[in-house]
């Protein structure tokens, strides 16, 4: 059989966002790497709508970025529509949102592939894995390559045993217009991986020349134009967004088409995401509504086509245009390509450890949409610690992850490997119990020296982060010198701005964490002082109380954390439990007590019941 | 290893009820600090000290406190222990101070629980105390019930519900501020936690004069006419509120009262002889019986030894569940009788008293009642987590007021939650989220 000649740590299957950001991970901490994607024209291709961030997406972004990841920086480099969203309700749940020009985003990933030392990308399908004796070895591709490592990193979205639904016509595909990899899902059904089944779906997409905009509602980006990276960025050219809505007339036309949509007539039987429902679904589940909002978003600066973001549907292309063309300014429209549902297999992310490796295979990792979640930031936070780890792995280190308190990465790999889940799996700010501590403001802070110390950060991110953290403490310890007396100028100014009174002699950091008192007022008393440095000094004095608050129960679950429960553990004999957590218990395999904690519907009782019996495990062993 | 929890706990250590000593055991790090706040300082390790227990100025009791510092301690943790001689009300009192300068209430088994943790019992007593600890978890979990009646855990759901639906719209708002979700303005979140708050005060005033809170178990003595059974409620209740007379058929209506059995609070239902009959009154009187017995928590089965058993097929239908101790009274007048008691058949005299403390006993082992007081510190945990709702809600009253950002309330409203859980459960962030789903049509 023919071989690669040359032997790589890390293989990584996929040029997604999940494979990028893994390929480049495990590459940055000097991993020999190998990206192997089925074509290399669409490494970095945004397959559903063209924008990154948004509410707890941004959040990972920026952690990502905080490791020296490109997903950050390349959206600043594509991103032609800027918005901060939640900018009044709290600095820890304000986020940002990007539309980015495709092409332009594609491009500026793979220049980020292409200058990066130690990787190596291959145009080749992957079909088979190399297993020997429950470990990997690499893998085959479709002309009979062998390309051998010693961990392998699988990134592969919505490519296993992709079916693509419009109306009643359906065919293989992993997104419009790429074939599926179904050798390669075979062979993984083979292994013992529990697998199911998601549905996702797309809105047809039109030709922006023949929409009538006038009559839409425009939505300009946001000034100043914010960033997603900490590091500087020059954004390309900024254009609006619009939104339009549909009608009863629109609803008609969906109703009317139901009895021909695989959706409602049982052939599709994967599980779509219930925060993103088809257009079809929206009917039907809120039929007194008489209105749904469209935001249309432009796919690129060079390109007419645009993305009708809130009617994604698998009605019969027939009906995709009756409908569309009910909407306002979407009268004469164009349809360019239709829209699409498609249902794919994922592996539950149950059977993987927190490190992103499988329990069943040794150094095989699973990343991105193939766990079950959906969205770029997700898959490509995943991907990161999947590189990550792979690589460490070969180094022979230890993993690392993130806990819950540290980071939305810890959040999301500690529900999925912990929790599973049944529908694609998206990121929110209410899934961190510690959200007011995970701000994208601070991302750095928490991040980028454990990512310096694992060799993620370059040189240049990490002089950047120095110099940040240099400012900081040079204006906290300003503001904290900075005395203001009753009487004073600065406590009028206080007074008349912010409503402040200032009765005994304080400081200005004292001030500030009143909540009535704001750096944004108080533009006249600040000037020469980097506003977004001050704004972040504000938040942390502002926010050490609630923050302190949480200690103790971090305190506590760090404990818990330590207090491991056996692989092995049989749940049916543990005294104390219900049949509904032995059953839970026995699906999740909780590793640690923290982790057994977090079960819907587990008890202090139940858990005092487990703590008991794995000290008597232990002692007994 | 280390301790589930480094809070500081405390219990009741006696079995509440018991004339002479009581005593509240405290362990933790805060052990120390809380006991020399009630008892004036000065602790010394392993000295009794006889002290006033005072708390917030007011003397609660006189008694003799104890200090173990760890690691030598029961638990090995530090403990103080408050020996008073209070009855339940002053030990609740003073189990109720504990709480106010920081101690949490126990779990039943806690103390073994962080005993065994800290290798204070050997790996010999591990399966034991495993088992304590799951017996104990399922009699709080009846206690738990049983202090809720059902007035109080409506209106406890009530509030829940009313929590839950703020916060889906406080994190709809910030989880989808593009959606079309018609979010509710400032004040109106404003009128919706001053509503929560009225809600929780009437709550907690309720419950603490125990309006609310259920009066423990119910027991119904039934049997045939003249067996004793109005005898055997005389004695029990230790007044003479039921006639008794040797004509059968005396008791016609339902008769409730309402006492202290050893600690356990029950509920105690003098009920019409069952018998075929025609009287109407009578009849009415044996249809009640037959509910009350079904209804109730634990049926007292009364015969008459010293007369001929009564034909089974008259014996009562109960639910399967009903718990059920059969009562063979009147020993006094059979000879040889009265030394076979079990935990499902009892020997007793109404006239002279024989047999009573192995009824008892048969009681209390029936209802799962370990003399933990599972019952009593239910309560107790309910009314303080109502407080700590009450106290998160306000804080979100005061944060809306001070204009903080809706994160802030958030956190609030998502901690007054969770305070709440304890008594209803907890609701997952993906609960919540299942909610805003269902709630508002979300999605792009
Ligand atoms: N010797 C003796 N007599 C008893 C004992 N218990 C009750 N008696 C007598 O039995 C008779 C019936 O007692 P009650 O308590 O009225 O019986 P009851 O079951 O309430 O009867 P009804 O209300 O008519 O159904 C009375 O004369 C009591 O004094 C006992 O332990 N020993
Ligand atoms: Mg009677």
């Amino acid at each position: 059989m023919l071989q690669h000649p040359e032997n790589f740590d890390v293989i990584v299957i996929g040029g997604g966002h999940a494979g990028t950001e893994a390929a480049l991970a495990a590459a940055r901490t000097g991993a020999s790497t190998l990206l192997l994607t089925q074509s290399i024209e669409t490494i970095g291709q945004m397959s559903c709508n063209p924008a990154i961030g948004g509410i707890g997406k941004s959040h990972l972004v920026r952690e990502i970025d905080a490791l020296d990841g490109v997903m950050g920086r390349a959206a600043d480099l594509a991103g032609i529509h800027f918005r901060v969203l939640n900018a009044s309700k709290g600095p820890a749940v304000r986020a940002t949102r990007a539309q980015a020009d495709r092409a332009l985003y594609k491009q500026a990933v793979r220049s980020f592939i292409e200058h990066q030392a130690n990787l190596k990308v291959f145009q080749q399908t992957v079909v088979d894995l190399l297993v020997e004796r429950e470990r990997v070895r690499g893998v085959v591709t479709q002309m009979g390559l062998r390309c051998l490592a010693p961990t392998v990193v699988l990134t592969t979205g919505t490519f296993l045993g992709g079916k693509i639904h419009i109306g009643f016509a359906n065919q293989p595909g992993g997104r419009a217009g790429d074939s599926p990899a179904n050798a390669l899902a075979e062979r993984l059904r083979a292994l013992p991986f529990r697998v199911g089944r998601l549905k996702t779906g797309t809105p047809p997409r039109i030709d922006g020349r023949s929409v009538d905009y006038t009559v839409m509602t425009e939505q300009p980006g946001d000034e100043p134009t914010p960033n997603l990276s900490f590091l500087p960025a020059r954004h390309p050219r900024q254009v609006p967004c619009h939104i339009t809505e549909t009608n009863p007339t629109t609803h008609d036309i969906i109703a009317a088409a139901l009895d021909r949509s695989p959706l409602f007539t049982g052939v599709i039987e994967g599980t779509g995401p219930r925060y993103c429902p088809s257009i079809e679904d929206k009917v039907v589940r809120f039929a007194d509504r008489v209105r749904h909002q469209i935001f249309v978003e432009p796919e690129g600066l060079d390109t007419p086509e645009l993305y009708p973001n809130g009617i994604s549907t698998s009605l019969p292309f027939d009906a995709q245009i009756a409908f569309v063309r009910s909407i306002k300014g979407f009268e004469r429209a164009h349809i360019t390509r239709p829209g699409y549902a498609i249902e794919y297999d994922y592996f539950d992310p149950r059977d993987l450890e927190l490190s992103m490796q499988t329990k069943v295979i040794g150094g095989l990792f699973f990343a991105g949409q193939i766990n079950g979640t959906t969205g770029y930031e997700e898959a490509a936070a995943q991907g990161l610690l999947a590189g990550l780890n792979a690589a460490r792995q070969v180094a022979g280190l230890q993993p690392w992850f993130p806990r819950r308190d540290e980071a939305y990465l810890g959040v999301m790999i500690d529900d999925l490997t912990n929790l599973g889940t049944n529908e694609p799996y998206r990121m929110f700010t209410s899934r961190a119990e510690f959200r007011l501590r995970l701000r994208q403001d601070n991302a750095d802070q928490r991040l980028t020296p454990i990512g310096r110390e694992l060799g993620l950060v370059g040189d240049e991110r990490w002089r950047a982060y120095a110099d940040k953290r240099t400012r900081l403490l040079d204006v906290k310890s300003r503001l904290e010198r900075w005395r203001v007396d009753p009487g004073s100028d600065v406590a009028a100014v206080l007074q008349a701005n912010c409503g402040a009174q200032i009765n005994r002699a304080t400081t200005f950091l004292e001030c500030l964490k009143r909540p009535e008192v704001s750096v944004d007022k108080l533009p006249e008393l600040l000037t020469g002082i980097d506003t977004d440095i001050v704004r972040q000094v504000e938040t942390e004095v502002k926010y050490e109380g609630y923050i302190q608050r949480q200690d103790d129960e971090i305190a506590k679950i760090r404990r818990h954390e330590r207090i491991s429960l056996p692989g092995e553990l049989d749940y049916r004999v543990v005294q104390g439990l219900s049949n509904e957590l032995r059953q839970k218990l026995s699906d999740a395999r909780p590793t640690s007590l923290a982790r057994a904690a977090r079960i819907p519907g587990m008890t202090p009782a139940a858990l005092s019941v487990l703590l008991v019996h794995a000290k008597k495990l232990r002692a007994s062993a | 290893m280390t301790s589930l929890d480094t809070d500081t706990i405390a219990a009741v250590a006696t079995p509440p009820g018991q004339g002479g000593i009581g005593i509240v055991r405290i362990s933790g790090p805060r052990a120390l600090a809380i006991g020399e706040t009630l008892t004036g300082g000065g602790l010394q390790p392993r000295r009794a000290s006889y002290r006033e227990f005072v708390d917030s100025d007011a003397v609660i009791d006189r008694g003799i406190v104890l200090y173990f510092p760890k690691p030598n301690s029961f638990t090995g943790e530090d403990v103080v222990e408050l020996q008073g001689h209070g009855g339940p009300v002053v030990l609740q009192m003073l189990l109720g101070a504990t709480v106010g300068q920081g101690a949490r209430l126990a779990r039943p088994g806690e103390f073994t629980e962080r005993a065994f943790v800290n290798d204070k019992l050997d790996l010999v007593q591990a399966e034991a105390v495993a088992d304590l600890i799951a017996s104990a978890s399922v009699a709080a979990a009846r206690g738990a019930l049983r202090s809720l009646a059902g007035d109080f855990s409506k209106q406890v759901h009530e509030v829940d519900q009313a929590i839950l639906k703020l916060r889906v719209y406080v994190e709809a708002a910030i989880d989808f501020p593009d959606e079309e979700v018609e979010f509710l303005e400032h004040g109106e979140v404003h009128r919706k936690l001053g509503g929560l708050l009225d809600g929780l005060a009437k709550l907690q005033r309720d419950g603490r004069q125990g309006v609310l809170l259920s009066q423990g178990i119910t027991v119904a003595l039934v049997g045939a006419p003249n067996v004793g059974k109005s005898s055997l409620f005389n004695r029990l209740t230790g007044e003479d509120t039921a006639i008794v007379t040797d004509i059968p058929g005396t008791t016609r209506d339902l008769l409730k009262v309402d006492l202290i059995l050893d600690g356990l609070p029950v509920r105690l239902v003098d009920t019409a002889g069952l018998r075929k009959t025609t009287n109407p009154v009578e009849l009415e009187g044996v249809r009640r019986a037959a509910g009350e017995a079904s209804r109730a928590d634990l049926v007292l089965e009364i015969r008459d030894l010293s007369v001929p058993a009564a034909d089974p097929h008259d014996a009562l239908r109960l639910p399967l569940a009903t718990k059920r101790i059969l009562v063979l009274n009147k020993t006094d007048l059979v000879s040889g009788a009265g030394s076979r008691s079990a935990a499902d058949e009892v020997y007793i005299s109404c006239l002279t008293g024989a047999g009573f403390d192995e009824l008892k006993a048969a009681i209390k082992q029936q209802v799962g009642f370990a003399g933990e007081a599972a019952t009593f510190s239910a309560r107790r945990r309910h009314l303080v987590a109502l407080q700590s709702t009450r106290v998160a809600l306000e804080r979100a009253s005061a944060e809306l007021a001070a204009k903080s950002p809706g994160e802030i309330i958030a956190e609030e409203l998502k901690l007054a939650h969770l305070e709440l859980g304890s008594i209803t459960g907890e609701v997952t962030p993906d609960q919540l989220l299942g909610e805003i789903f269902s709630t508002f049509c979300i999605g792009k």
